[in-house]
């Protein structure tokens, strides 16, 4: 009888996983269970902007699934996960028997324990509803002011959206700066001068001590006296695992679900991935979460290798790295780039909010941040070189002495340094990558030329 | 097997007509700020050589598209970013370990090489060969030698020693 993957989520974790059970195991059984529409929490932020329709965060159909043969049950919810029958039992009280289950349930955002938190117009934006519900909410106002609780990277990329929107905002940080998990002070710093500069209030190293709705909209009272007024308050002061499904069950966790290397838990036939999975990190001397998209696409690729059979499929762990879009200033963070004991360079332009911090143990780069104007095509074009050197680990020698006078020319160290070579013919699962098969619309990516090619091609002899 | 743009560093003069070539077929304007391949410039021992997407097996670009965005083309067998897929979230120009995942500013989408649909301009420019189109999957093999000699050059150049990779 074909092996029975019961997958638990519908995120990027979960979509891969499937993808990739279905390369390595064209028989095996597959179903998936999800409370929401398998979806890109990712791309939410794009349809708050208006520059998607809401269909095109969605990451699979019906026809999809039927295409892999995965039986899909949407809308459902996994209650309970018990390891010593192989089952699990939905909310509605089916019970599910498998063989190889992956959990990949993500996270939620965090309620502070502010009053007023319940208040209509006061919510989280997390998911496609609550997504729906800043839309529907501002649908005919001219300008909705809104407050943003909470400075990290997922409030700001929501900021970003808004900002696109024109709308009014205010962000109120508890830390003594914006994006704290992301930047340093300094590159902080002039991301939060840049901010104002376009008018977005900054109100760091406060806490909100109350929300309040007098009618004809909603105040934000913060601890140092000022006093917000909102039409929308977004509460985005963190997230956390979602693990209740697991409680009680045997499975271990630390901050999250513990696993390893091929994203088995304890129970080598219960596999875990992404947001709520700590696993191996290529910079940190423990397990961790790290929470993001590549991490959980990583995830879902290896367990689903090792619950079709594949059981050589190890994860050299993954590398923490960020990239936000703050209203037009790119800022990228990699690797072990808050490491308090790291060698560091750093050129910092405060007139055009330009900073380049590159960290070192040895000759080895174990961090960077940057910002930069994200409309400045020579600013960044390197970032990805840093990823490179960061993930081959390779040491720089003499390069390294090189970059403190050239920071913005990695481009030659990382050739000199061969880096490149290192990365050539490496896989994660062992074969080359495929696409994944759906596509919005049905519009599979081809590659066009237009007609300066053509007027290109035609001044040339045969 | 598939074509792939296969680099010959020693033949390179630093010329920089694939960047301009590159840059108008890709936008339609000669900036070569916006080129697909870029020319690394080691002007201290004179070497020179074209860099572009290597169209690698792993394509770290694709996989960690949240929107399925990149893809394979069938005729080229290159990996393709849908302009009209793509969200601007620029996940794939830092997951793309070669840095050769590029934004777009205007429509802030991504772009990459996309062998010109089988035709790269790149290639129909250079005037000395240094950049070929064939059918082998020798692509990236040219980074080991080059790059070593490159090294030891510019070591030589400032007084260095060798880097220990």
């Amino acid at each position: 009888m074909a092996t029975h993957n019961l997958i638990i989520g519908g995120g990027p974790a979960a979509t891969n996983a499937l993808e990739t059970i279905r390369e390595f195991d064209a028989d095996a059984a597959i179903t998936l269970v999800c409370d929401e529409p398998a979806h890109s929490r990712m791309a939410l932020p794009y349809w708050l902007s208006g520059k998607i329709p809401a269909q095109h965060t969605h990451t699979a159909d019906d026809a999809y699934f039927k295409k892999l043969g995965v039986q899909a049950r949407i809308g459902e919810r996994v209650a309970k996960v018990d390891p010593a029958t192989n089952s699990v039992t939905l909310s509605g009280g089916d019970k599910l028997d498998f063989d190889n289950l992956l959990i990949a349930t993500g996270s939620a955002p965090m309620s502070p324990p502010i009053p007023g938190k319940d208040l209509p117009g006061v919510q989280p934006l997390w998911s496609l509803a609550d997504t729906q519900s800043v839309l529907e909410a501002t649908t005919g106002m001219e300008r909705p002011r809104v407050v943003l609780v909470g400075a990290g990277f997922i409030g700001f990329i929501v900021l970003n959206a808004m900002f696109k929107r024109q709308w009014d905002l205010a962000v109120v940080e508890r830390e003594s700066q914006v994006l704290p998990r992301m930047l340093d002070a300094t590159a902080a710093a002039g991301a939060e001068d840049y901010l104002t500069s376009l008018g977005v209030g900054i109100h760091t190293g406060t806490t909100v001590q109350a929300i309040k709705d007098g009618g004809s909209g909603k105040s934000v009272e913060l601890d140092n006296g000022t006093v917000l007024p909102a039409d929308i308050v977004i509460l985005a002061t963190g997230i956390r695992p979602n693990l209740d499904l697991i409680d009680g069950s045997g499975i271990e966790t630390d901050e999250g679900i513990l696993v390893n290397d091929r994203m088995q838990t304890n129970f080598p036939n219960i596999y875990a991935g992404g947001d709520m999975a700590q696993g191996p990190d290529l910079y940190a001397d423990k397990p961790a979460i790290h929470a993001i998209q590549t991490t959980a696409v990583d995830h879902g690729r290896v367990a689903g290798a090792n619950m079709a059979g594949r059981q050589d499929v190890r994860y050299p762990g993954s590398l923490l790295m960020n990239i936000a879009d703050v209203c037009g200033l790119q800022c990228a963070s990699f690797g072990y780039w808050d490491d308090p004991n790291a060698e560091t360079m750093a050129i910092n332009n405060t007139a055009q909010h330009i900073y380049r911090k590159l960290l070192w143990t040895g000759d080895q780069l174990t961090g960077a941040l940057f910002t930069g104007d994200a409309k400045d095509v020579g600013m960044l074009t390197d970032i990805g070189m840093v990823k490179g050197v960061l993930q081959t680990g390779t040491p720089l020698g003499v390069w390294k002495e090189f970059l403190r006078e050239n920071p913005f020319d990695i481009r030659r160290a990382y050739i000199g340094a061969g880096v490149a070579q290192k990365l050539v013919g490496t896989t994660l699962t062992g074969r080359p990558a495929r696409p994944r098969q759906f596509h919005f619309g049905g519009a599979k990516p081809v590659a066009s030329v237009g007609q300066a090619h053509a007027a290109f091609m035609g001044t040339k002899p045969g | 097997m598939v074509k792939m743009l296969n680099i010959v560093p020693e033949k390179c003069t630093g010329c920089m007509q694939c960047e301009l070539a590159c840059s108008w077929v890709q936008t339609g304007s000669f900036q070569p700020s916006r080129s697909l391949i870029r020319v690394n410039v080691f002007d201290e021992e004179a070497s020179y050589a074209p860099y572009t997407c290597l169209q690698c097996d792993e394509a770290w670009c694709m996989t960690a598209c949240p929107v399925n965005a990149i893809g394979i083309d069938d005729a080229t067998g290159c990996k393709v970013v849908s302009e009209s897929l793509c969200v601007g979230c620029h996940l794939c120009t830092i997951a793309c370990p070669f840095g050769t995942v590029f934004t777009t500013p205007h429509t802030d989408t991504a772009t990459k090489c996309n062998l010109c649909g089988g035709q790269p301009a790149c290639v129909t420019t250079c005037p000395t060969d240094a950049i070929v189109f064939t059918e082998s999957n020798q692509a990236g093999d040219w980074f080991g030698p080059w790059a070593q000699k490159v090294d030891t050059n510019h070591l030589s150049a400032i007084g260095g020693e060798q880097s220990a990779n």
